[in-house]
């Protein structure tokens, strides 16, 4: 096999990962929150990609592109989302936002 | 023959769905026309059926017809069959034909009501209820037309839907009937279990083999009996019917005179065979009807409600349907159920006609004198009278000395017993009969009367009244016909292969009782007439009087026995268990979930980033519970 093995790429997607939620619990503005969602979201397409080549099937590169298809589609759902608050001048902040609360 | 079977059995249906959906998109009027349409294309169905059947052998004349497989569960299957034989096109004929006279009548009657359409949808929906009775090829279809039309009795007699009287006696009947249902249910019950079909041959050649034990063929025909007793208004269980009266009068005609109340006649000759192999049963049936036939009779005597009369005199005709069925005179049973279906529909329907036309006055101490402003309606309520007093040439004559002769046949205890009592009943008719037509049609016209005669011809109805009634009465005048002891016997010979008669008198037989109860019901009409001349009512006052006007107190007895502990046992239990065990229960469970929901709400605190917390470390707990598990 060619190039580095597969424990690189999960070692890099770890981090990855672990990089995403770390922005999610700690950052506060919904538009870097939704950021991390993606780094997470791509880091767990490494891994897809890192196995489909290991093994030598298609399926984790179909299923990495099913991801990114998903992903798109939240991204924009959440940039509108995050659009109609500042046309609203509503503070960009997601620890203020609680009003679904019981 | 099948395909103008189930012409007949579909027409009125589709009448029914066609009123139903339209609602009021037709008029009153349409749905009329149509549901009388509907009733007559059954009509056409059953006359071609019965040619049909007249162009064959005597003994190829039952024909079943499956339509599919309705439900099966292991061996035990029952299908969507017809049955077209001799007594179902006889009950096919009598159900469309005079239920097509009845609905056309109603066309006239109903006039102005409110309502109608629901009214005229119902009567096609009984038409059918009826034909899918008499035409099921199975118990199991039987059961299914026999509720139909308790159903359709139900909504016929609460058509008043505001008045409490009509529900009241709505629920009454349908609680009645419901007792004969639930017996003869557990009949078909029994029958499923010992002999695992339902099908009319397959039962009836097991009862007739003996390869059911004796305990099992009385209880099959016990509960038959049953629902034959509640269906067809026979004591003990008769006391729905005077009440079904509340309904309007051509449903009266229809329902409880003409059609379903003779279903327990039906009942019984179609399963004879069952009858035959438990004969004390049978008996048992005769004995009843004897009793019935005679108690009607005297009620009817002391009735001030001219359909009540009527209603009276039903359950004492049927009583002795029940007697011709109860000793095996099965094809007399069934000629006295179609003779007076002509004549007591007639009798209905000309009472309707002075119903109307005293907008709707029923009691007879305000009527008289009607002969001269309702001639029509005179003749051809006499016409009826004198069929049901049993007065030779009309046709209830026929028939009845047809049951009474074979009573004198049947011999023994119990035939001379049964003899005496249906002469005894013969007397009764004419005298209550009489007394209802001399009240009526005879003497000074009464104020009510007078008010509501206008000119000396004044409007009897509208003509699709009239022509109903005009029809019936030459229908209960030649119709005995059908059946002359000795000479001419069409109709006999048409049942026979299906029924055949166990008891067959002789002419001597017939001639003698013939005799006596044309004497006795003549005796009845003059001491009818005398006592109407003098003023006098038949039952003087007293306790017999007392007894018959309280209807012998089965109404007060059912109350004390059954109504009564069965409300008291209600409130108990609703004190007891249903307030402190069932609803004190569910408020407990609500105000748990209540509780519950309120602790989790306090969990959802709207921090978004609390949640991402939670699953974050819930995700990796359960990661570590993996990798340490495996």
């Amino acid at each position: 096999m060619m190039g580095p093995g597969i424990p690189w790429y999960l070692a890099i997607s770890s981090i990855l990962f672990s990089i995403g939620v770390a922005g999610v619990l700690l950052r506060r503005s919904p538009l870097i929150v939704l950021l991390s969602l993606e780094i997470m979201l791509n880091a767990a397409n490494l891994s897809f990609v890192g196995f489909s080549r290991l093994f030598g099937e298609m399926d984790g590169q179909i299923f990495a592109l099913a991801v990114m298809a998903v992903a798109a589609a939240e991204v924009c759902v959440g940039l509108g989302l995050i659009v109609a608050m500042a046309r609203r001048r509503l503070a960009l902040d997601v620890d203020t936002l609680t009003e679904l609360r019981g | 023959m099948v395909n103008g079977a189930w012409v007949c059995l579909l027409a009125p249906l589709a009448g029914f769905l066609a009123i139903t959906l339209a609602g009021d998109r037709i008029t009153r009027r349409q749905a009329g026309i149509l549901s009388t349409a509907s009733v007559f294309v059954g009509f056409a169905g059953a006359v071609v059926a019965f040619i049909d059947a007249l162009s064959r052998e005597p003994d190829d004349r039952a024909v079943t017809t499956t339509a599919w497989t309705w439900l099966a569960a292991g061996d035990f299957k029952v299908s969507i069959d017809l049955l077209v034989d001799p007594l179902s096109i006889t009950m096919m004929l009598v159900v469309t034909g005079i239920g097509g006279l009845i609905v056309l009548y109603s066309n006239g009657y109903m006039e102005g009501e409110d309502e109608e359409r629901r009214y005229f949808a119902y009567m096609s929906l009984f038409v059918f209820s009826m034909l899918m009775l008499v035409m099921g090829g199975n118990l199991l279809l039987l059961l299914v037309g026999w509720g139909l039309v308790g159903l359709a009795s139900y909504l016929l007699i609460g058509f008043y839907h505001d008045r409490s009287s009509a529900i009241d006696a709505a629920k009454k009947a349908f609680v009645i009937n419901t007792i004969g249902d639930a017996a003869m249910a557990l009949a078909l019950f029994l029958a499923i279990a010992k002999v695992g079909s339902l099908d009319y041959s397959t039962v009836f050649d097991a009862a007739q083999s003996g390869e059911l034990s004796d305990t099992v063929v009385t209880l099959l025909a016990l509960g038959l009996l049953a629902g034959a007793v509640a269906k067809s208004a026979q004591i003990p269980l008769h006391t729905w019917l005077p009440d079904a009266m509340e309904g309007p009068t051509p449903v009266s005609a229809l329902i409880h005179a003409a059609t379903m109340v003779t279903a327990g006649v039906y009942l019984i000759c179609r399963t004879h065979l069952i009858f035959q192999a438990a004969p004390d049963i049978q008996h048992l049936a005769a004995v009843l009807g004897l009793i019935t036939l005679l108690v009607a009779g005297g009620i009817a005597l002391v009735q001030w409600d001219i359909k009540r009369v009527i209603a009276y005199s039903t359950m004492s005709q049927i009583g002795y349907m029940f007697v011709g069925a109860g000793i095996g005179a099965y094809p007399f049973a069934m000629f006295h159920l179609v003779t007076h279906a002509f004549f007591k529909a007639l009798l209905f329907l000309a009472a309707g006609l002075v119903i109307h036309h005293l907008d709707g006055e029923q009691d007879i101490r305000k009527m008289g004198g009607l002969a001269k402003s309702m001639p029509y309606t005179r003749w051809t309520f006499l016409i009826g009278s004198l069929s049901l007093a049993g007065i030779p040439i009309f046709a209830g004559f026929w028939s009845k000395d047809a049951i009474i002769s074979s009573t004198l046949a049947y011999g023994g205890a119990l035939g001379w017993i049964l003899y005496v009592g249906a002469l005894l009943g013969t007397l009764l008719t004419g005298l209550y009969t009489f007394r209802l037509y001399f009240r009526v049609f005879h003497g000074e016209p009464s104020e009510l009367v007078t008010a509501h005669t206008h000119g000396e011809h004044s409007d009897e109805g509208a003509r699709s009244m009239l022509l109903p009634v005009g029809v019936l009465a030459l229908g209960a005048t030649f119709v005995g016909f059908l059946a002359i002891p000795g000479v001419w016997e069409p109709f006999e010979k048409w049942l026979e292969p299906v029924v055949p008669p166990l008891v067959q008198a002789t002419t001597a037989q017939d001639w003698f009782s013939s005799l006596i109860s044309v004497a006795l019901a003549s005796l009845g009409i003059f001491v009818a007439w005398r006592a109407f001349q003098a003023r006098r009512e038949l039952v003087p006052d007293g306790f017999a009087r007392t007894a018959l006007e309280h209807k012998l107190w089965f109404d007060e007895l059912y109350d004390v026995a059954v109504s009564r502990p069965a409300q008291l046992v209600a409130m108990r239990l609703r004190d007891r268990i249903e307030v402190p065990v069932v609803q004190g229960g569910l408020d407990e469970v609500a105000e748990g979930a209540v509780r519950g929901a309120a602790a989790t709400a306090s969990v959802q605190s709207g921090l978004l980033r609390t949640y991402a917390l939670a699953f974050t470390v819930a995700v990796a707990v359960l990661t570590l519970v993996f990798l340490v598990v495996r």
